[in-house]
């Protein structure tokens, strides 16, 4: 097993808008990458904020976003890259279906929270994902997001689908 | 319980109701010659070479660049033989057709299945009552190993559409109608079931034209209940057990869409989303390079049938290229025998080989920056036919009218 997931996270939010797509957190011209700390290096490089982004990114940060975020092609990259750059978790209002699972599927957990707007960028934040609690320590505020699921905890937790297929029994 | 609820139900062997994370047993696998080969990598990387969960409920398509378009696509399409070969699984080579279409012309499709594949349509099979899915590399891998996957169960929308579809109306038309309403967020990590006497009278090609585009609306999946056609279809195409599958009455869908279509007008999406959705009239006129009629969205037989309605005996404008695409051979053999081909040929069109073609840049017939291409295909994205292009996404009779005229033309117009 890569690693053991822990339950509680304190980082910076960096803030992002409505309808962020997979092309924008992973531009398509580095596809052909395959080392990961290479494709770290682009991690939401296609935003309005990428080189700022990627500049002062610090292990831990929490990406909180809004509508739809990772939206548009499929690519694997997109979460690999986020991940690898530092990102311990991302909270947004929802998230597109196959990103989501991409998460996941590569042990970087993910939280909706219908108030993702409200926090702000560069608040510190300290969220547990078993319970969805997640204070906003800046504003001095507490919301709840619907806490991580047991199916997806157990994938979390073994660093991945593939690898927690391996030891899956049945 | 909604359609999907039942289905996942059977498939987990438990009770499960939306929003719930559960564990799903698959009856297919399917892979293609795009993101196939990244499966394959992944798979040899971390199972090495240990068999497939069940080599017979694992297919691989070959659709998007048939017949390899470059070097790369040739390799990529010879590790999917090489595996194929290894694990003793079906392989549908070059000569076959669009991916989806082919699983449902072999038997490898039937209400209530969970089958997931490496194209972003997959969820058109939800045309037959089976729960289609399109997935990334890593599930494709885990699919292929363990027959099983998990997934949040979709909360449901239910959209009644009422009228009667005639002649030049299409499913397409309806399609981007609720499409403009929705918009491409509308049905986000929804399932949606369809009803109404306009969905009930639909054939299958108009099921799949409907069911395919629910993926623009970034739904999951969208379901219309099979009735005897869609049974009769599928019989003939060697699936036996046959279990007819809808949703319960009176139960709750997290929202409720009407639509009436008595007065509606041909539809057309302009550049660049799919729910940039107006009346074809609004828009006749624009000057049009190239015409594409084909996709997993509107390659059918019957498809193909309206076209040839529009453009017999006629030759189409002089400005403007014309590529018909059948989506398989087995289509493609229809409209040969019908006489299509002839009707085709003659109007100046360029007939392709069944696939996915002109969905997506790659393929042969590309456009010149600042061309304009009206299209029958799914989706119309900056840039995805070429740099400094602009696709329109419209019906196939639209688009044979459009053809006709060398400019975007309303088949109410003919
Ligand atoms: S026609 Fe386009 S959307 Fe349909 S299966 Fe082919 S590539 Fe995918």
């Amino acid at each position: 097993m890569d690693r053991l997931l822990s339950v509680r996270f304190r980082g910076t939010s960096w803030h992002f808008g409505d309808d962020i797509d997979t092309d924008q957190i992973y531009p398509g011209k580095y596809l052909p990458l395959t080392d990961k700390s290479e494709m770290a290096k682009h991690a939401m490089e296609g935003t309005d904020r990428g080189e700022e982004f990627i500049k002062n990114v610090k292990p831990g940060d929490i990406i909180v976003a809004g509508k739809n975020f990772g939206c548009g092609s499929s690519r694997e990259h997109a979460a690999i890259a986020i991940h690898g750059a530092g990102i311990s978790l991302i909270i947004a209002q929802s998230f597109a279906r196959i990103f989501h699972r991409n998460c996941i599927n590569t042990a970087l957990p993910v939280l909706e929270l219908k108030e993702a707007n409200e926090i702000q960028d560069g608040d510190i934040l300290e969220v547990n994902i078993e319970t969805g609690e997640i204070k906003d320590i800046t504003q001095n505020k507490i919301y709840k997001a619907e806490p991580i699921s047991e199916l997806e905890k157990e994938i979390l937790n073994a660093g991945g689908l593939l690898q927690y297929l391996k030891f899956m029994q049945g | 319980m909604t359609v999907i609820e039942k289905i996942f139900s059977r498939a987990a062997n438990k009770k499960v109701k939306a929003d719930d994370y559960v564990w799903v047993n698959l009856d297919l696998v399917a892979m293609r010659d795009f993101g196939g080969p990244n499966v394959v990598k992944e798979y040899k990387e971390h199972f090495g070479d240990a068999p497939v969960f069940d080599n017979k409920k694992v297919a691989i398509t070959f659709d998007l660049h048939i017949p390899a378009r470059d070097e790369k696509v040739a390799q990529n399409q010879q590790i999917l033989r090489k595996f194929a070969k290894e694990h003793n699984i079906r392989l549908f080579d070059i000569n076959t057709g669009v991916g989806q279409h082919i699983l449902l012309e072999n038997g490898l499709v039937k209400p209530w299945d969970v089958i997931i594949g490496t194209d972003s349509h997959m969820n058109l099979l939800g045309a037959v009552g089976a729960a289609g899915f399109g997935m990334g590399t890593t599930d494709i891998a885990a699919g292929l190993y363990r027959g099983k996957l998990w997934f949040k169960v979709p909360r449901t929308i239910k959209i009644i559409v009422d009228g009667i579809l005639k002649y030049p109306l299409t499913a397409k038309d309806v399609a981007l109608y609720i499409l403009k309403n929705l918009s491409t967020s509308g049905a986000l990590n929804r399932a949606i079931e369809f009803f109404g006497e306009a969905i009930m009278m639909m054939n299958l090609a108009e099921r799949i034209t409907l069911a395919s585009m629910v993926t623009e609306m970034s739904g999951d999946i969208g379901f219309i209940e099979p009735d005897e056609p869609i049974f009769e279809f599928l019989r003939g195409h060697n699936v036996t057990d046959l279990e007819p599958i809808k949703s319960d009455n009176n139960i709750e869908y997290e929202k409720v869409y009407g639509f009436d279509i008595s007065n509606l007008r041909p539809q057309i999406a302009c550049p660049h989303s799919p729910d940039n959705v107006t009346n074809v009239s609004d828009v006749a006129g624009r000057k049009v390079d190239q015409v594409f009629i084909g996709s997993c969205t509107n390659g059918r037989f019957e498809d193909l049938k309206v076209v040839a309605r529009i453009l017999e005996g006629k030759r189409i404008n002089n400005g403007v290229r014309l590529i018909i695409v059948p989506a398989t051979m087995e289509v493609a053999m229809a409209a040969e025998q019908a006489g299509l081909y002839k009707i085709f040929l003659e109007s100046g069109a360029v007939v392709v080989n069944p696939g996915c073609s002109l969905c997506t840049t790659g393929h042969p017939g590309i456009l010149a920056p600042g061309e304009v291409m009206v299209s029958t295909s799914n989706r119309n994205f900056i840039g995805k036919l070429g740099k400094g292009t602009e696709v329109y996404l419209a019906s196939p009779a639209t688009a044979a009218a459009t053809a006709l005229r060398g400019v975007i033309t309303s088949p109410m117009e003919l």
